[in-house]
This record gives structure tokens, C-alpha cells and sequence, in this order.
């Protein structure tokens, strides 16, 4: 799972409560790096399809990098290069996602995350 | 068919299914088709989107200037999907792990039609709806129940079994796995993969009774039925 997929995951217990299912707690990471090819066009384009405070927190809690509080308005290079590095080329390959809301622990394993639920929780 | 419970019926005859043949159903899968090719062709540069029950992944790599999270109920397709190199996560198109509008675009490719109730189909498009931005826009495609006529293939009932014949002498003899129905057919494994066929205008009605969905183009082709909706 690359940063950018867990930007986007949240807890779909069913009791899960409102407001508290996101973002998922990513802990005991085993991080890697893949090798993804830098476009930066692509990465701007990106940038407002993001939630940035949750990429940032994220990015620094894993020890990946430290971002700029606020989403660049004017992007340079630089910022392009690591957001491209953070979230494209940063992958949890194994760990576990934490719900704060309800508890919930969803497991990533080989870089898969397994989002599945047992039936009494749907 | 109807004396199991809907979420059984899915689970012996789909979803431990496509585990078991994931090996064999992957090797046939490698042609896109046009409608859906373009239809990823045309999206703009730097979208995200969902492939929502997206099998060994043929259409990830579609376009490179997306980016596409792939998913899928098989962990053993989604296997598949990760060796490939893709982005992959396994859930149920029932219930996505999503959050709400954050996606520039959904693909749903013969996926629909293996929920066995009208309640279940419908649940699994509204969540489709749910996780696409305002803007967005999604592509669905279901068998259909008419067939061209070129097709061998004739149904008398919407809901109906389709066997997958697996050869012995490849793919070896038939599971053991709990909870999947198996039969023998010379040297093949038949598995019986549960399918709901699709009428004329019955999927674009499912979509079009979600107060948030736009229908803008639906049509027929190579024996299923499409619909390109848009959100509001
Ligand atoms: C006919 S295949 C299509 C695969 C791929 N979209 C393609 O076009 O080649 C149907 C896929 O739907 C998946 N599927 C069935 N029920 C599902 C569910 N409830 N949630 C997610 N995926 C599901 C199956 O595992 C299978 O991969
Ligand atoms: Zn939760």
C-alpha cells in the first residue's frame, strides 16, 4: 500500500462511530521504497486530490519525511520530488491499520491491505 | 439456488470460486475492452480512481497518467494483481473502505452481476456512487440476459449457474476447500460460478434511483449491458 491509498482508506465497521473512522492508524510499519517514475506534472496535478494534513501526519509518524504544514500553493521541484517520494514511492508492505473509532485492526500483509470484515460487523 | 441464504450462495459460488480458479481465470484475461479502454483513455492527467473488484488487474495499467487503486473479494486474484506491480488491496464492493467523493473515477467490469438479490446489486452501486467525487465519473458493465446471436450461449432464467471447466491436467484435480461445489466433466474441474443476467435498461434503472447519479451514456455491447453515470 502506497501513502496515497491509505489517504484515502477509512473504517467501515457499521458501529464504527461517525467522524472518528479516518485516517486508519497505520502501526508496527516494515516500510520499502519502490522505485516509481518521477512526473511532475502528474504530481501537481495530484496535489489537490489529497488530504494534505492527513499525508503529512502519516509521513511524519512512519519517519518518512517532514512536510510543509500547509499544501504548497506554488509547488516547486523540490516539493514535487518529495510528494512524489511520500506518496508514490513510500510502501507499507507490512503493518497494521488501527481504527480510532471503534478499534478495528486491518492488517497489511506483502503490501496488501486486507480490508475484509466478518459478517456480525457489516 | 434459492434454498441458500443470499451472502452463502456469493460465498460458495463466487467468491470461493474466483480463489480457485484465480491461476486459470487470469490466464484468459489479457484483452481490454474498447468501451472500457476508452473510457480510461479519456480521463484527465493526475486523476485517482477505483477498480472495484478489478480480477487479475487487466486494466491498471490501462493508463499510465492515472492512478487506479485496484480491488477485489479474492485474495488470491488480488495476489495476482500485487505480483503484477499494481496498487491492491482486497475488500467487498458491499461495504468499500473508503472514504466519501474521493475519487475522480470507478470502474466496475462484470462485478455487479454476481450479487444475487436486487437489495445487494443495489447496495453495491450506491457504494460505487458514494466513494466518486461530484464530477466524477463511473463505468459499470454486466452480463446481459439477451445474447447476440453469434454467442452460443442461451438463458431462459436471469439468475443462472455458469460452469468454469478447469483442465486436470494443468491446474491438477479439485479442491478440497470447504464450502465450494465441484463436478467432473472428463478431464476438466467444473465449478459453478453464480451469475444474475442483466434485462435491457435494468442496470441503468439501478443507477438512475440514486438521487446522486447522472446516467450519460448506456448501451449494449459483446453481450453485456453499460452504463456511464456521472456524479452530481
Ligand atoms: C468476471 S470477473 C471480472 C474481473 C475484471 N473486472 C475483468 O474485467 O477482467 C468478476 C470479479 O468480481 C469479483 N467479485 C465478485 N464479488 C465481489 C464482491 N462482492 N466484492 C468485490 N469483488 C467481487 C470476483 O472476485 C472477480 O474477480
Ligand atoms: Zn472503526
Amino acid at each position: 500500500m502506497r501513502l496515497i491509498t491509505h489517504n484515502m482508506l477509512q473504517c467501515h465497521v457499521k458501529a464504527c462511530p461517525p467522524g472518528q473512522s479516518y485516517p486508519l492508524q497505520i502501526r508496527n510499519a516494515e516500510l520499502e521504497a519502490l522505485d516509481a517514475e518521477f512526473n511532475a506534472d502528474f504530481v501537481r496535478r495530484l496535489i489537490p486530490k489529497l488530504d494534505w494534513k492527513v499525508l503529512r501526519s502519516t509521513a511524519f509518524e512512519l519517519g518518512v519525511a517532514q512536510l510543509p504544514e500547509e499544501c504548497p500553493a506554488e509547488p516547486t521541484e523540490d516539493d514535487l520530488q518529495m510528494i512524489h517520494k511520500v506518496a508514490l514511492q513510500t510502501r507499507v508492505k507490512e503493518a497494521e491499520m488501527v481504527c480510532s473509532g471503534c478499534g478495528h485492526v486491518y492488517p497489511i500483509k506483502d503490501g496488501v491491505p486486507n480490508m475484509l470484515l466478518q459478517d456480525h460487523e457489516i | 439456488m434459492d434454498s441458500l441464504p443470499k451472502e452463502k450462495l456469493e460465498h460458495v459460488h463466487v467468491h470461493n470460486v474466483y480463489n480457485i480458479i484465480a491461476p486459470h481465470f487470469s490466464a484468459t484475461r489479457y484483452k481490454p475492452w474498447p468501451i472500457v479502454d476508452n473510457f480510461l483513455s479519456g480521463l484527465d492527467k493526475g486523476s485517482i480512481g477505483a477498480d472495484v473488484g478489478c480480477g487479475n488487474g487487466k486494466y491498471l495499467g490501462v493508463n499510465p497518467d492515472v492512478f487506479t487503486v485496484g480491488s477485489d473479494r479474492s485474495d488470491k486474484l488480488i495476489d495476482i494483481v500485487r505480483e503484477r506491480g499494481f496498487e491492491a488491496m482486497v475488500c467487498d464492493n458491499l461495504r468499500l473502505p473508503y472514504r466519501d467523493s474521493c475519487f475522480d473515477f470507478i470502474t466496475s467490469i462484470a462485478v455487479i452481476h454476481h450479487m444475487s438479490s436486487p437489495e445487494r446489486r443495489l447496495m453495491a452501486i450506491n457504494e460505487l456512487i458514494r466513494v466518486l467525487k461530484p464530477g466524477g465519473h463511473l463505468l459499470i458493465f454486466v452480463w446481459a440476459f439477451e445474447q447476440e446471436s453469434r454467442s452460443k450461449r442461451r438463458f431462459s432464467e436471469q439468475d443462472v449457474f455458469v460452469p468454469w471447466k478447469m483442465p486436470k491436467a494443468i491446474y491438477g484435480p479439485a479442491s478440497s476447500q470447504p464450502n465450494t461445489a465441484v463436478a467432473e466433466d472428463g478431464g476438466d474441474v467444473v465449478y459453478q460460478r453464480y451469475y444474475h443476467l442483466f434485462r435491457e435498461g435494468e442496470l441503468e434503472e439501478m443507477v438512475r434511483q440514486s438521487p446522486d447519479a447522472m446516467v450519460e451514456a448506456c448501451g449494449y455491447d459483446r453481450d453485456n449491458w453499460y452504463v456511464i453515470a456521472s456524479k452530481k
